[in-house]
């Protein structure tokens, strides 16, 4: 079996990253109603991802398997004007498909992803997801991270 | 060939007998009541010793209440057999039946006790304070995927046999007669390419057991409503939320990652195992013919099984087994669940484990082997009484061998005490009908 590599994104691994990223919102879907998908989905995360890459503020790796993308990181580097530290890398999508699970694979992008965003300037890491995501809340605790900001949502549409 | 329920016949008898009995058990004491002043050895004052001696050693409860033989059937009445969800009060009846089956068949005394609770927590929390009451439980007729947690839970968290019959029942039974087909068609369990038809309760305990018993996760299949189960099937996620246990037999199955559906997952098979939605016509026979020779297919839905078993047959099926008593090869829990509660209760176990299931699976195998195989004959049938007690017994040796026995005994103890139970059991019934006073039910 071939190795797996962890990498920076490449323009040819768009079309299968962007099938990540559609599950990984998808999954986010299960969390809250907040986060009902739209229905171009799949055309969205394309233009998500074509427009990461050409960033310079902003992270995007894989996990490849020779031509398979098993996993997927993204972050962007953010000023954070009024606090210290100043410059914050948040990660806004890191997703690893069912099958590559449990092999560290989560934990290696991680620190792939953290390494790079401090060459880049970062001096803290905060990652966002859905409140009700356990898992990825388990996930993030296990590597020290902890609550810094409460995002409190409410409905107004058709009110 | 029968091709129609005598279901209207059965239903009418059911609703005037149910009205004229009022109800199908009742307690019955098991001591002499000589005079009046017996009273007071079995209450008050005298049971005030036995009290004190069981509040200061807790385990004496099996020993010197009726605790040893009683279980207790808890319901929600969510996932009532063919009925749906019912509400507690609703499924009252069916476990009444349940428990008349394992007093008849087991010599178990066996509490109806449907429930009237909000969700997983709640459940847990009501079997839990149960307990002291209980040598053990069965879990019945309760929604899966919440099922698999309940069962897990209450395993984990209480010292006392919990039993799903939907579960452990099915996929305990379906493994016996499993074990008969492979030997019949010169089959190992080990190297059988299997495929699971429905993944429901049953299908996934029994995906799950025939791993635990050895079979090959990489050739399994499984196949749900949206098509073959994958690790790469894009509601992964929505299944490690919402079905961890049906998302980690997507991780193990499958390991040529076939996709599509039935037709697809039937391919080179060597066991179907369809527990579904009733057919008759849900599998059609060119999906069997592209099983591989001297094929085994189990069509267990009822009332109508997926297909019907001599269209399998004429599709190419070497043996096939429905859940009817009125095909050859019923694959019946009601021979094994009165069985394994009884063989748990003679050793005062404090839990099924798989493994102790797969042993009653391997006696209930043996006993129809004993008796000569044949394409019809692969499991024993509900008059192959000697199966029940040596299913108890093979049952509570295991749980001696693997430490989850309270009571040290043999295996001859075990048999010849679950054989006179059961025995005395029927025999009470027939008296107390014979005697008139249980009459005769009305025309």
């Amino acid at each position: 079996m071939q190795r797996i590599t962890i990498r920076d994104a490449r323009g040819e691994d768009l079309r299968e990253s962007a099938r990540l990223v559609v599950r990984m919102k998808r999954l986010n879907e299960e969390f809250d109603p907040l986060y009902k998908v739209v229905g171009d989905v799949e055309k969205r995360a394309l233009k998500y991802l074509r427009e990461s890459i050409g960033s310079k503020n902003t992270v995007l790796i894989v996990a490849s398997r020779g031509k398979r993308i098993l996993g997927l990181l993204r972050a962007v580097l953010e000023d954070r004007v009024f606090y210290e530290p100043l410059m914050t890398g948040t990660i806004t999508d890191l997703y690893i498909l069912p099958e590559a699970r449990r092999k560290t694979m989560g934990n290696d992008m991680l620190q792939h992803g953290i390494k790079k965003l401090k060459r880049m300037g970062a001096e803290m890491i905060t990652a966002e997801f859905p409140a009700q995501n356990e898992i990825a809340v388990r996930f993030y605790h296990k590597r020290g991270f902890r609550a810094l900001v409460n995002i409190l949502a409410k409905e107004e549409m058709g009110q | 060939m029968p091709s129609k329920e005598p279901g209207d016949e059965y239903s009418r008898k059911a609703i005037r007998y149910s009205a004229f009995y009022g109800g199908k058990i009742g307690t019955a004491p098991k001591v002499p009541i000589r005079s009046l002043d017996d009273f007071s050895i079995w209450y008050t004052p005298g049971v005030a010793a036995v009290s004190r001696a069981i509040a200061k050693n807790r385990e004496l409860s099996f020993e010197y209440t009726n605790r040893w033989n009683t279980i207790g059937i808890l319901t929600d009445g969510t996932r009532v057999l063919g009925l749906g969800n019912i509400g507690p009060e609703g499924s009252l009846p069916v476990m009444e039946g349940k428990a008349l089956i394992y007093k008849y068949l087991g010599g178990v005394d066996a509490i109806p006790i449907p429930i009237r609770v909000d969700g997983v927590e709640q459940f847990v929390a009501t079997a839990k304070s149960l307990e002291p009451a209980l040598g053990g439980i069965n879990l019945e007729d309760i929604a899966s995927p919440k099922c698999f947690e309940i069962l897990e839970r209450l395993r984990k968290e209480m010292s006392i046999p919990i039993w799903h019959d939907d579960q452990q029942g099915t996929a305990g039974v379906t493994l016996a007669a499993l074990y008969n087909a492979l030997e019949l068609t010169d089959r190992d369990l080990r190297t059988s390419k299997i495929t699971l038809f429905g993944s429901g309760a049953a299908n996934i305990a029994t995906a799950k057991l025939l791993i635990e018993a050895g079979a090959d996760a990489g050739e399994m299949i499984l196949v749900d409503s949206k098509g073959v189960l994958n690790a790469e099937r894009d509601d992964m996620d929505q299944l490690l939320l919402r079905n961890r246990w049906k998302y980690e037999l997507a991780l193990k199955t499958n390991e040529a990652r076939v996709k599509g559906g039935l037709a697809e997952a039937l391919r080179n098979a060597d066991v179907l195992i369809a527990a579904a939605t009733p057919g008759p016509n849900l599998i059609k026979k060119q999906e069997i013919a592209r099983m591989n020779k001297r094929a085994v297919a189990f069509l267990l839905a009822n009332p109508i099984p997926e297909m019907w078993p001599d269209d399998a047959a004429a599709a190419g099926a070497e043996i096939v087994a429905t859940g009817r008593s009125d095909f050859p090869n019923q694959v019946n829990n009601s021979l094994l669940f009165p069985a394994a509660f009884r063989g748990v209760l003679d050793v005062r176990a404090k839990t099924i484990t798989d493994s102790m299931v797969i042993a009653a699976a391997q006696e209930m195998a043996k006993s129809a082997r004993e008796k000569g195989l044949r394409k019809n004959y692969i499991i024993p049938d509900m008059l192959d009484w000697e199966v029940l007690p040596r299913v108890a017994a093979a049952i509570g040796m295991q749980a001696q061998r693997e430490g989850q026995a309270r009571k040290k005994v043999s295996s001859d103890v075990i048999y010849k005490g679950a054989k006179k139970l059961i025995d005395t059991s029927r025999k009470i019934s027939q008296l107390l009908v014979q005697r008139g006073i249980i009459p005769a039910p009305p025309p």
